[in-house]
């Protein structure tokens, strides 16, 4: 396996596009290339992640990027897993290129969902879950999180304080970002006075639906002489998946391929949990965030919320968690989250995150979840 | 593995069926271990044995995790806010279904006995039951 490198990446603001996804995708798929210091006609393989285009109108995304990137002969795939779709597509780029068919890959996520109402967003969403099973038996996507945050509170004390203190940090860290949805802070008090959605779940404790898109370009070290910028050694990339259906699963607390990809990822990049220094993680809603910290084995089960609100998870804590903002308040455009993710570890280790650059970035992990767990990716990077 | 066993109905929709329409919960039952599933499949999602039998679950259960739906999705929007929970039938099996009416996460608690309660509604429903057979739901 060669070693390979997150080279360049770009994102647009989340929130609305004022374009539809194909001109923000390959917009943000420019910049990405040029970030890389490499130009189009360097990409040997262009990966697309895009779940909800057909509502636009238009699918097979990926030709049309590459054709208004200028190199149509260029070839290309699109990769849907739910919310995790663009780190999906991200772990495809480096299977071809660690395996050596590729020098210089592309990814790009994006996601439209600007131009759908509320409820038809909703039911989107759904469609994500196990269908006729789930959906058609009145589940949405916050009732699957929250009937999860509900089997989690039945075991482990979780006051409404722990949940809050996730969406109030991440808030913080948002509103130090120029790209994410919400660039405000909110008060506790603001979060306890928001309105039920599905009980526990509060409408602050909700990912928005985004707009956005977000790109990355993975290249192997043997193909880049200089890299412009400080880039990412891939130290693990891995998938993981498990049983959709809530009721099919044993255990309800936390998600087991989340625990399972975990598993997998820091063995392949032969680190530990106390080896890294900051993390993006799936934080669709907060108590995403909660099971994630203690699913990945940064905490012990039941306590990832005690720190949330003794801050250690802060920009500036012991364990800066999501300093983005996070799903919950930079805003989850479905298929862009993921490389989103890998762009916020980028420019934080390039020193470009701003006044919300964490104290140490020598190690970062990324993971990020489709739907309620049916796939995730982690990803680990360090430095050269 | 073995192969399939011939099954004379294995849709998606004959499940959906048989709760909808036929007034009954449909499931597997694999040949292996033992598990019962109330979901649709071509293999045991525990151990991937092939063979499963077809079964009829049992209509009672208990709560084993739930939410309070305040905002529902187009099918089930007039209908908020419900609950959504996933139930534990007697004999293992689980499946996930709805409560009109209950708006409190008090009557979902882990453990509620609960039993399918077939109507003119769409999807799986439930309704709270107590041990003396009266229908304590709405």
């Amino acid at each position: 396996m060669r070693e390979t490198w997150v080279v360049g990446a770009a994102s647009t603001r989340y929130g609305k596009l004022g374009e539809s996804a194909r001109e923000a995708a390959t917009r943000v798929a420019l910049e990405a290339i040029r970030d890389a210091g490499l130009g189009p006609k360097d990409v040997g393989h262009t990966f697309v992640a895009n779940c909800f285009g057909l509502t636009e109108h238009q699918g097979h995304l990926g030709p049309l990027v590459n054709n208004g990137l200028g190199v149509p002969e260029v070839p290309s795939v699109s990769v849907e897993s739910a919310c995790s779709s663009s780190s999906a597509a991200l772990h495809e780029a480096f299977v071809h290129v660690a395996g050596g068919f590729e020098d210089v890959a592309l990814v790009v996520g994006v996601e439209r969902l600007g131009h759908l109402d509320t409820l038809a967003a909703t039911g989107y969403f759904a469609y994500a879950a196990d269908y006729p099973f789930e959906a058609r038996n009145g589940a949405t996507f916050p009732g699957l999180y929250a009937t999860l945050a509900n089997a989690y509170r039945a075991e482990y004390r979780t006051t409404p304080e722990m949940l809050g203190a996730v969406a109030v940090k991440n808030h913080a860290n948002a509103a130090r970002n120029p790209k994410a949805h919400f660039q405000k802070e909110i008060s506790m008090e603001t979060y306890l006075g928001s309105p039920v959605v599905a009980a526990p779940l509060r409408l602050y404790d909700c990912c928005p639906f985004s707009d956005g898109a977000s790109a990355v370009v993975v290249a192997a070290r043997e193909a880049i002489r200089a890299p412009p910028n400080e880039p990412l050694v891939v130290r693990a990339s891995v998938r993981a998946g498990a049983v959709t259906a809530l009721q099919d699963r044993r255990d309800l607390v936390g998600l087991p391929s989340s625990r399972l990809a975990a598993e997998k990822a820091f063995r392949q990049a032969k680190l530990t949990p106390a080896q890294i220094d900051f993390l993006e993680v799936h934080d669709c809603f907060t108590i995403a965030e909660l099971m994630a910290l203690e699913d990945l084995g940064f905490y012990p089960r039941g306590t990832a919320g005690r720190a949330a609100l003794d801050g250690a998870t802060a920009r500036d804590g012991k364990l800066p968690v999501n300093p983005s903002g996070g799903l919950k308040a930079k805003g989850h455009p479905v298929s862009a989250t993921g490389a989103g993710q890998v762009v916020e570890i980028f420019e934080q280790f390039n020193g470009r995150a701003g006044k919300r650059a964490v104290p140490r970035t020598g190690t970062a992990l990324a993971h990020n979840v489709g739907a309620t767990g049916g796939s995730c990716s982690i990803h680990i990077f360090a430095r050269r | 593995m073995t192969d399939p066993a011939p099954l004379r109905s294995h849709s998606v929709d004959d499940f959906v069926r048989a709760y909808e329409n036929d007034r009954r919960l449909r499931g597997f039952r694999c040949g292996r271990c033992g598990a019962t599933t109330a979901t649709w499949g071509l293999a045991c999602s525990r151990c991937g044995e092939a063979a499963l039998e077809e079964a009829q679950l049992p209509e009672n259960g208990r709560v084993i995790a739930g939410t309070i739906v305040a905002v529902a999705s187009e099918e089930f929007v007039n209908e908020a806010p419900y609950a959504y929970v996933v139930v534990e039938l007697e004999g293992g099996a689980r499946v996930s279904g709805w409560m009109p009416g209950v708006r409190s996460e008090d009557e979902i608690a882990p453990g509620t006995r609960v039993r399918f309660q077939p109507s003119y509604k769409p999807g799986v429903q439930f309704a709270r039951w107590n041990a003396s057979g009266d229908d304590t739901g709405r």
